[in-house]
């Protein structure tokens, strides 16, 4: 007999059609949930996406071919994750595992809906099923293994490391899934009683059978329990992702596409920009643009800005991943005081959101930028609100003192250009 | 390609116009005592490799790094107008700096506005000029470097920014001829800033917060006599750091130490003191 397992197998019509309602609701609730992220997203100055997309095909390719392929070394092979030993690890197990599971949910569904269209478009049988499944059921454990770690994490809470109480929720939802995912399995294997191996090829799946060991009639009944227990984790999560920090799945490889970061570069203002706007440097959240707000939600709060930056490490008031963090707040904050049409609360930037001493605490070194996962550019939020500060006239000091000097010598340290090649003199002694 | 002998050591854009490479010296070695040293140290290998060189002397004005990244753009932009105009005016085509902050302003602040230049490391030219033969060690070279281990502090916008981290290396295995480099645990593009850069050089550091203490201190721990350094802020920075953690190595830029290892010193200590300016 070809090996194959039916879909919807042991699952009454009645329930098939809920399913399908429930699982319509959950993608719903995930859509508005990304929708009211976008929004904010759109306070920003406008980055021109539509560009993206007009020209011709070639055209096109040429303009997306960098954020692609971004996307698929930085998101699709976890590139940018790497270099940060069992974290590193476990998070590339957890990947893998989730993708395989989500990818087989796929070709499942488009199984089922070919089979429907016609009976010789089924594929999910004979060597494809075994593979499948054996794929499955192996990389499984991988997602509970990654989950696993996660959660011991979350208890041992490493300072750098951001945490909610949505964070267990998130952890604990797909730890019920991966074992519920198993458990349904093993009691299909018990009702369905498949043989050699159709049975063989879902080896932690036939482990479990044999640990639960029921006869077929009460296999039959918690099976049907068991999977609606499952569909309904599976459905919850689905509807969480916009909610939790899940959402990176969402804003994380979205700004990977966007992110063109060169590290040492910076945005150029124009005096034409600064008569049209009345300002030089952002002084609330939206002036800075679609695609730093977008960052702002990429972030998932790993804490590796935080661990690599000199200024954090030498206790000085400033954290890149803080940065970041006040400035998501003042996103929520301002979309809420437009919705509300109050304009007089939407938050300054300077001193309410972030102090003056936590920008000037930054060196510039380009640390936390080069080790976000997600490509955010924190130096660029630092160093662009900087320059409102100058303009309000709010350095002082030794720095002031060095621009002054570079404005009036062309050195910062104020001395005559006709002294600039004084060093030479020491090359030629005089004999 | 040598510098005919009637030119001064240093010659400028203006009495050697037939220059194939622009040194770009700063503000740092034209002004800071210390930092003089490394220019006068890239002169006498420039001049024993036989490059053909001009600096811009009194014409070449701030990159104005610090002042973009203090957030004074309009300052910035100023200069580097001013600069790239400078630059232009003297056909200026491949450019060595020795200062990290002014390689990434000429390649990449620069490119913004207009100047378009092959910006070149300090290191980068001497590893270019090592395997090419042409810094041979004279005959009885006067002295060995660098004696105990030697360190390498990489800077963070040469090494992160811009991506240099073999070149240098491979000048200070020449320099210090055989020994091998100990490295800190934090180095190449992972490397700790000395707490100079975005305008914190002209910024007062609590002692007891000081990015340079910590750096230094990393260094030290590796049991080197000696750290190299490429950037005249991270030379500054190592210094205060060294002291501050009450060590004895010495601090030097890998260009100071290959004029050591070759025997380029002048004869006469005197030659080292001459009056600086600042």
């Amino acid at each position: 007999m070809t090996p194959t397992r039916e879909t919807f197998g042991n699952i009454p019509l009645s329930s098939q059609l809920a399913f399908y309602a429930l699982a319509a609701a959950s993608m719903a609730v995930f859509a508005w949930g990304v929708y009211r992220r976008w929004k904010l997203w759109r306070l920003g100055t406008s980055i021109n996406a539509r560009d993206l997309i007009t020209g011709s095909l070639a055209a096109v390719w040429q303009k997306i071919r960098g954020g692609a392929k971004r996307v698929a070394v930085d998101a699709g092979a976890q590139k940018r994750v790497f270099g940060h030993g069992i974290g590193t690890f476990a998070h590339v197990s957890m990947y893998v595992g989730f993708m395989a599971l989500f990818v087989g949910t796929v070709l499942l569904e488009a199984d089922n809906v070919l089979s429907h269209i016609h009976h010789a478009l089924k594929f999910h049988e004979g060597a494809y099923y075994v593979a499948y499944e054996f794929t499955l059921d192996v990389l499984g454990l991988l997602f509970l293994l990654g989950t696993l770690f996660f959660l011991g994490r979350r208890l041992v809470k490493p300072p750098a490391l951001g945490h909610r109480a949505t964070d267990w929720y998130v952890l604990l939802g797909f730890l019920a899934i991966g074992v519920t995912g198993y458990i349904v399995e093993a009691l299909r294997i018990l009702w369905q009683q498949p043989t050699g191996i159709g049975a063989h090829c879902s080896p932690v799946g036939l482990w479990l059978a044999g640990v639960l060991h029921l006869d077929v009639a009460a296999a039959r009944s918690s099976h049907f329990l068991v999977w609606w227990i499952h569909s309904f984790l599976v459905f919850g999560f689905i509807a969480s992702i916009p909610f939790t920090r899940l959402f990176h799945f969402v804003a994380g490889p979205m700004h990977i596409f966007l992110a063109k970061n060169v590290l040492g570069a910076m945005p150029p203002v124009t005096m034409e920009e600064v008569e049209a706007t009345g300002r030089v440097g952002p002084a609330d959240i939206r002036h800075f643009s679609q695609q730093q707000l977008l960052s702002l939600d990429a972030c998932m709060e790993c804490g590796r800005c935080e661990e690599v930056c000199p200024a954090f490490a030498t206790a000085k008031p400033l954290s890149p991943k803080r940065v970041v963090q006040d400035l998501k707040g003042a996103m929520e904050k301002t979309a809420a005081a437009l919705a509300a049409g109050k304009e007089a609360d939407v938050p300054p930037l300077h001193g309410t959101v972030i102090a003056p001493e936590t920008l000037w605490s930054c060196t510039a070194c380009s640390a936390c930028v080069n080790t976000c996962p997600v490509r955010i550019d924190q130096l660029t939020f630092i160093l662009t609100l900087r320059r409102h500060l100058v303009a309000e006239g709010a350095l002082s000091g030794t720095a002031a003192t060095a621009l002054r000097r570079m404005q009036s010598n062309s050195n910062p340290w104020g001395l005559p250009a006709a002294e600039r090649t004084n060093w030479t003199d020491a090359l030629t002694p005089k004999s | 390609m040598s510098t005919p002998a009637d030119l001064p050591a240093a010659p400028t854009v203006k009495e050697n116009p037939s220059f194939e490479i622009l040194y770009w010296v700063g503000c740092a070695a034209s002004y800071d005592r210390r930092a003089q040293r490394i220019a006068r140290a890239m002169v006498r290998l420039l001049r024993h490799a036989g490059v053909n060189f001009a600096i811009l002397g009194k014409e070449e004005k701030c990159t104005g790094d610090s002042a973009r990244r203090l957030g004074d753009e309009f300052l910035f932009q100023e200069l580097a107008t001013a600069n790239i105009e400078t630059l232009n005016k003297y056909n200026v085509k491949r450019i060595v700096a020795h200062c990290p902050h002014c390689v990434n302003a000429l390649l990449k602040d620069y490119a913004q506005f207009g100047g378009h230049y092959e910006v070149v490391h300090h290191t980068q030219l001497l590893a270019e000029l090592i395997s090419a033969g042409k810094l041979p060690a004279v005959a009885g070279a006067s002295a060995p470097a660098a004696a105990g281990a030697v360190t390498y502090h990489d800077p963070c916008y040469l090494a992160r920014v811009n991506g240099i981290h073999e070149a240098p290396r491979e000048v200070l295995n020449t320099a210090i001829g055989g020994q091998s480099l100990c490295e800190m645990k934090r180095n190449r593009a992972n490397t700790s800033c000395c707490g100079a850069g975005g305008g914190r050089m002209w910024m007062e550091e609590d002692p007891k917060q000081r990015v340079s203490t910590q750096r230094a201190g990393e260094a030290l721990a590796t049991g080197a006599k000696t750290v190299a350094t490429g950037c005249p802020f991270c030379l500054t920075m190592m210094s205060d750091g060294v002291a501050a953690n009450g060590g004895e190595a010495r601090v030097l830029d890998i260009a100071e130490l290959l004029v050591e290892r070759l025997g380029l010193n002048p004869p006469a200590a005197p030659a080292n003191n001459a009056p600086a300016t600042s």
